[in-house]
């Protein structure tokens, strides 16, 4: 039996409605809670970054030496009696504390830093600059992302993409020679890029002298593009090498597990005795069913570009996001540590908020779950 | 198949990258070898080019001098292991330098602290004690591998304060040599009258063992010298508490905190120098007294008054000459060592790795970083031109401006060899040489002492120093013109010091690096800024020169120019320095493009970028860069507007000073070029000029300048410290009623040291007591050959026993001094009888 056709049309609408309002209501609570989860996460971020406000303790002493120091070095001031010379120094310690509103309570501070965070007005770094010489937390970072990007992007490609080919390949040659030997070196990742980074420095750099020690380009930069995009790569090289030895083993000996675990599945069976290709079922059978977590792989790994490697990108003296947020820590830069981290945690947010809608929209039973 | 395949591509990809090696482009790289005739022809400096990049990494340093990559490291290494790598390396060379110094600041509070416990460091006694407990040399030899000297007084052992007083140092360091078990029993003596008692190995007070908090640094080698403190102290039946902590940790306790809360008794403290300090009477102040600094722990600094007296006198500089100056100084040194609120440990070397092919200046106390002669003596050895790669700790820090802009010592070594003053400061001595002056005429009231050292200044006296009614002495932003001292001080005006500089004759015909010739306009307009922004009536005014400009004020006593050509200035001021060569480098005025300035001031007027941090961040625009970043864009618009309107800053002063006809179009257009062809209005005129800027790169580039005609061997006598060379020889047994002669042979790298440059050869002679008998200059011989003689009757002053010939020489050439002893022991002459069938 079937019904007329206008009170179809009007089922099929009101499905429809029923759909987007279940839909609108699932974004809106996943958005209200990523979004109290960021402003938790930054928050904590500024107290503990300031130590609950003990680091102003610790910057005022520095102010103090500092300015104590620069004005006992300036012979300009060498014949000065020491009243006048105190009375200068605490008169210049004022402006720097007037300039940093170290004379302001930390708690207020806190909630003005975390205000300007929310609202992604990254604004002024108190102690440090963009290699340009802005001081705009913006120009700070920015400066430094297509460095990160390029290192780290190429870098995380390159294992992400031959480490699930390969994952796949030794999927179906389980217990092969292959297989077995990419077991045994799994363990190998336990060591960290920069690790097998000071190695390939110490042979190809100093033994063998190849390719540079470290830098992003030769010294002093090449003037053609072509020369430069030349350089650049010769720099990158060995960076990219260390971290794909210190991630490709255990991430193909990750993928591999879980590929065979899904090879092994009923429905792949089934295609097997049904004589389909191998390539029909890789690409149907095994890969579609496991592309949401390959994806939120892919997704998780691309955000995490953001943080670069602090160590790494010291030991290569590559100009990177982990350098730069080292140096905030060590300059006390609380505006550039919120920067850096305000905007991760939003990637971060956004990146699961879409994971979740992609998810729905890739596999059927959670499209039916989110609404339930 | 397919994966092959990707393998393959991407081993194609690292093979292509790994041959692929982009030309560097630029000059020449390879240096050329010149003769010393050649050389003399040779006008600028004396490679092609340089370039400054960032290396953080001191690990890396001699494999990549070993690779050719880098030629100079100019962060100094205090690390003993690379330190090795370098002195093994056939390729690598380095430079010392004794910057930084390392004590134990001890707390002086008490005798009981806010908790009821007995601090022991209370008395000066127990602190002195701690002298003779510490065993300098094995810090120096042991704990920092031989990067260090050992360091007994409040004098820098490299500085000139040192080598003037260098017998009285020796004798000091004699007295307060390694002496475990007079430490002791000082110690105990002390701690008896506190009423402690020692019950086992422990000393209790109050029925409470006496505890010894030790802080220590936990960045460098203090680390283990604070380990070795605390065992001595262990040892000495103290419990004792090791609080490790980093600078920052630290500083909360020893400089912020309340000593009286016993936080801390022992703090291995650090201080470095940057630069050679020729005259270090405050130290004793600084270091010992409530003046030194306003945080708690000086103020409980309680010294002996005739300690305190001398202390502030020399401070004050209040003494009648040079020699009253001397003996306080020398008292001040024995009192300070009997007061002890610190006990010097070591003189840390610094080490400026480079190839060993390349030659430098170095600076004494701040290495590389510290040498203003760098840039003048740089070059592959007997050879002209190439390109020199620097590696430095960070580049291009802070924004760069020649008014209030980055003050980083990185930055600075690169901005030294863009411009030329018109002094520079010996890398071994300190004291200045003349650059772009020919001479100096330096007139003190009478009542005021000065030394002269050089030939290039003279120096006289007169009862009083009025100032004409002429000389500028203020600024009137309103009306746009200098205030003289006729209309400030009608009732007349004096100075302590007259400085009349007399600047060489082609000073005027000099060009910047962009081309355009200087003028007056150069050095009037820096004046005028420096009054305009501490000028709060102005749209210039910067609270944060504010505090600095109204020192300057204090003994700033008017400049007048007496000719323009040649050019000659007089400034008076009533700032004094102990040398006379420092008062004429502090006080001569030197020169700044006028037109880079006059964007400047442009832009900061229109409220859009600012010279100094504080004012930029005050009024939340961008701290001005001349040579990056978003300041350029600014800049830019501002050059427009300049070029076409030929746009003049106070033009009512500074027109008056202009050079050439159309130097203010000429100025605009050179400057426009420029930017085109460098992109950046870095300006200067020194042997470099800044050839280009890579931010991101964390690159700079300098070139030889062609506008830089002074011979390149100018200052080449200042590449090696000739650091005087000791052999001091005698016999080691001599019979008492005999007369005794020792030899000394003085040389620098083999050759004979010029007597001439040797201020002073002196022996100290101490018995087995340690006690000085005897002192006296030694006697020149021929050439290298030097003598001590000493007859029967001197020597029957020692007595029976071992005893120490010291000897000290300082040179004028070289603030180090240097040291040699020798030890011999005076017998009993022997009965001999002389018998027939002896013979």
């Amino acid at each position: 039996m079937s019904l007329p056709g206008g009170t179809e049309a009007m089922v099929t609408q009101r499905g429809f409605w029923r759909d987007l309002r279940s839909m609108l209501l699932f974004s809106g609570k996943r958005l209200l809670a990523l979004f109290l989860t960021v402003l938790v996460g930054v928050y904590l971020t500024i107290y503990i970054a300031n130590m609950g406000g003990q680091v102003d303790e610790l910057r005022m002493v520095q102010i103090r030496s500092d300015v104590a120091e620069a004005v006992r070095a300036d012979p300009a001031f060498m014949d000065m009696p020491a009243a006048e010379r105190n009375a200068l120094i605490e008169e210049r310690v004022q402006l720097d504390v007037e300039r940093l509103r170290l004379d302001q309570p930390f708690i207020l501070r806190s909630f003005d830093y975390l205000r300007q965070a929310i609202t992604l007005n990254l604004g002024r770094a108190e102690q440090m600059h963009s290699d340009a010489g802005s001081r705009q937390v913006y120009d700070i970072i920015v400066e430094r992302l297509p460095a990160t990007l390029l290192l780290f992007g190429t870098a995380n490609l390159l294992v992400f993409i031959t480490s699930v080919m390969i994952a796949l390949a030794l999927s179906r040659r389980y217990g092969s020679m292959v297989d077995r030997s990419v077991i045994a070196l799994a363990p190998s990742s336990a060591a960290p890029a920069w690790f097998y980074g000071i190695f390939l420095i110490l042979i190809f750099a100093f033994l063998v002298p190849v390719l540079p020690a470290g830098g992003m380009v030769q010294v002093p930069p090449p003037e053609g593009s072509l020369a430069y995009a030349g350089s650049v790569l010769r720099h990158m090289l060995l960076p990219v090498v260390a971290m794909y030895l210190s991630s490709i083993f255990i991430s193909i000996y990750s993928w591999r597990t879980f590929f065979l675990i899904h090879s092994s599945e009923d429905y792949v069976e089934m295609a097997r005795v049904k004589g389909l290709p191998d390539n029909l079922i890789q690409r149907r059978y095994i890969l579609r069913p496991t592309l949401s977590p390959i994806i939120t792989n892919f997704a998780l790994m691309l955000i995490g570009l953001w943080s670069g490697a602090i160590i790494l990108e010291q030991v290569f003296n590559w100009p990177g996001l982990g350098t730069l947020l080292f140096e905030a820590i060590g300059h006390r830069d609380t505006p550039v540590i919120i920067g850096s981290v305000v905007i991760f945690a939003y990637l971060l947010a956004i990146t699961v908020f879409l994971l979740d809608i992609l998810y729905a929209v890739l596999d059927p039973r959670v499209r039916m779950e989110s609404i339930k | 198949m397919k994966t092959l395949l990707w393998l393959g591509s991407a081993a194609a990809v690292v093979v292509l990258a790994v041959l692929l090696q982009p030309g560097p482009g630029g000059p020449e790289q390879q240096a050329v070898p010149v003769d010393d005739a050649a050389l003399s022809e040779r006008r600028g400096a004396l490679v092609d080019e340089i370039v400054f990049t960032q290396e953080t990494d001191p690990g890396k340093v001699t494999g990549m001098i070993e690779t050719g990559s880098h030629h100079v490291f100019a962060q100094g290494v205090t690390s003993v292991t690379v330190f090795n790598r370098i002195r093994d390396s056939q390729y690598a060379a380095h430079d010392i330098s004794y910057g930084f110094s390392v004590e134990l600041t001890l707390n002086p509070a008490g005798p009981h602290l806010d908790d009821g416990s007995l601090n022991p460091f209370h008395s000066p006694r127990v602190r002195e004690a701690l002298n003779w407990l510490v065993d300098r040399r094995y810090i120096a030899e042991e704990l920092y591998g031989g990067l260090a000297v050992p360091r007994y007084l409040a004098l820098n052992t490299a500085f000139p304060d040192y080598a003037r007083l260098a017998d009285v140092a020796r004798a000091l360091e004699l007295r307060y040599q390694h002496d475990p078990d007079r430490a002791r029993g000082v110690i105990a003596e002390e701690m008896e009258r506190f009423g402690a008692e020692r019950r086992g190995s422990r000393w209790f007070h109050d029925g409470r063992p006496v505890r010894v908090n030790v802080l220590i640094r936990t960045e460098d080698v203090r680390q283990r010298v604070g380990d070795y403190i605390a065992s001595e102290m262990e040892d000495l039946g103290f419990l004792v508490e090791r609080r490790y902590r980093t600078a920052a940790e630290a500083s909360r306790l020893w400089l912020a905190g309340d000593p009286g809360t016993g936080q801390w008794h022992i703090y291995t403290g650090g201080w470095i120098a940057t630069t050679i300090n020729r005259d270090l009477a405050e130290n004793f102040s600084f270091y010992y007294t409530s003046r030194g600094r306003p945080e708690p722990l000086w103020q409980a600094y309680d010294p002996d008054p005739e300690f305190d007296e001398i202390a502030e006198r020399l401070q004050r500089r209040d003494y009648q000459s040079w020699d009253e100056r001397q003996q306080m100084m020398a008292r001040a040194l024995e009192l300070a060592m009997e007061d002890s609120a610190r006990v010097w440990l070591v003189d840390q070397l610094s080490v400026a790795p480079r190839a060993r092919d390349v030659e430098l200046a170095v600076d004494l106390a701040g290495g590389i970083a510290g040498s203003r002669l760098w840039p003048y003596t740089l070059r592959f050895r007997d050879k002209v031109g190439g390109r020199v790669v620097f590696a430095l700790p960070s580049v291009l820090t802070e924004p760069w401006n020649p008014v209030a802009g980055t003050n980083w010592v990185n930055d600075l070594l690169i901005m030294r060899s863009l411009n030329d003053p018109p002094l520079l400061p010996d890398p071994f001595t300190g004291l200045f040489w003349p650059q772009r002056i020919d001479r100096a005429e330096l007139t003190v009231q009478e009542d005021v002492p000065v030394e002269r050292t050089h030939d290039w200044l003279r120096v006289d006296t007169e009862p009083e120093i009025a100032v004409p009614e002429e000389a500028w002495i203020g600024w009137d932003s309103t009306e746009g013109r200098f205030l003289i001292v006729g209309e400030e001080h009608p009732e007349g005006l004096t100075a302590r010091t007259r400085t009349r500089v007399y600047y060489k004759d082609n000073y005027m015909d000099r060009r910047w690096h962009d081309g355009s010739r200087v003028s007056l306009a150069d050095m009037v307009l820096p004046w005028i800024l420096d009054f305009e922004r501490a000028d709060e009536d102005s749209r210039l005014y910067d609270p944060s020169h504010a505090p600095n400009f109204q020192v300057f004020r204090r003994h700033f006593r008017g400049w007048n120019i007496i000719s323009e050509d040649p050019l000659v200035v007089d400034i008076y001021s009533d700032q004094i320095f102990p040398d006379a060569e420092t008062i004429v480098a502090q006080r001569t005025p030197s020169m700044l493009p006028w037109h880079t300035l006059a964007l400047g001031i442009r832009a900061e007027w229109a409220g859009e970028l600012a010279f100094s941090s504080h004012r930029a961040d005050r009024n939340r625009v961008d701290w001005m860069s001349l040579v990056a970043g978003p300041s350029l864009g600014t800049l830019d618009r501002h050059l427009e507007y300049a070029v076409e309107h030929g746009f003049l800053p106070f033009p009512g002063m500074v027109a008056d000073y202009l050079g050439e006809e159309d130097e203010i179009g000429e100025r605009y257009q050179a400057l426009k070029r420029w930017r085109e062809e460098r992109g950046h209005f870095w300006v200067g005129d020194g042997a470099f000029y800044l050839h280009s800027v890579h931010p991101v790169e964390r690159t700079v580039v300098l070139r030889r300048s062609e506008y830089f005609q002074d011979s390149s061997d100018k200052w080449l006598r200042f590449t090696r410290p000739a650091i005087a060379e000791l052999e001091l020889d005698g016999p080691v047994v001599v019979e008492r009623g005999d007369g005794v002669e020792f030899s000394l042979r003085i040389t620098s790298e083999g050759e004979p040291y010029p007597p001439d440059s040797l201020d002073s050869v002196r022996y100290l002679l101490f018995d087995g007591t340690g006690a000085m008998v005897r002192s006296g200059e030694v006697e020149p011989v021929d050439g290298e050959e030097w003598r001590i003689r000493m007859d029967a009757e001197e020597l029957e002053q020692l007595g029976t026993g071992a005893n120490s010939l010291e000897v000290a020489v300082t040179s004028s050439r070289v603030a180090l001094p240097s040291f040699a002893s020798h030890v011999f022991a005076t017998v009993p002459r022997r009965q001999t009888t002389t018998t027939e069938g002896d013979q």
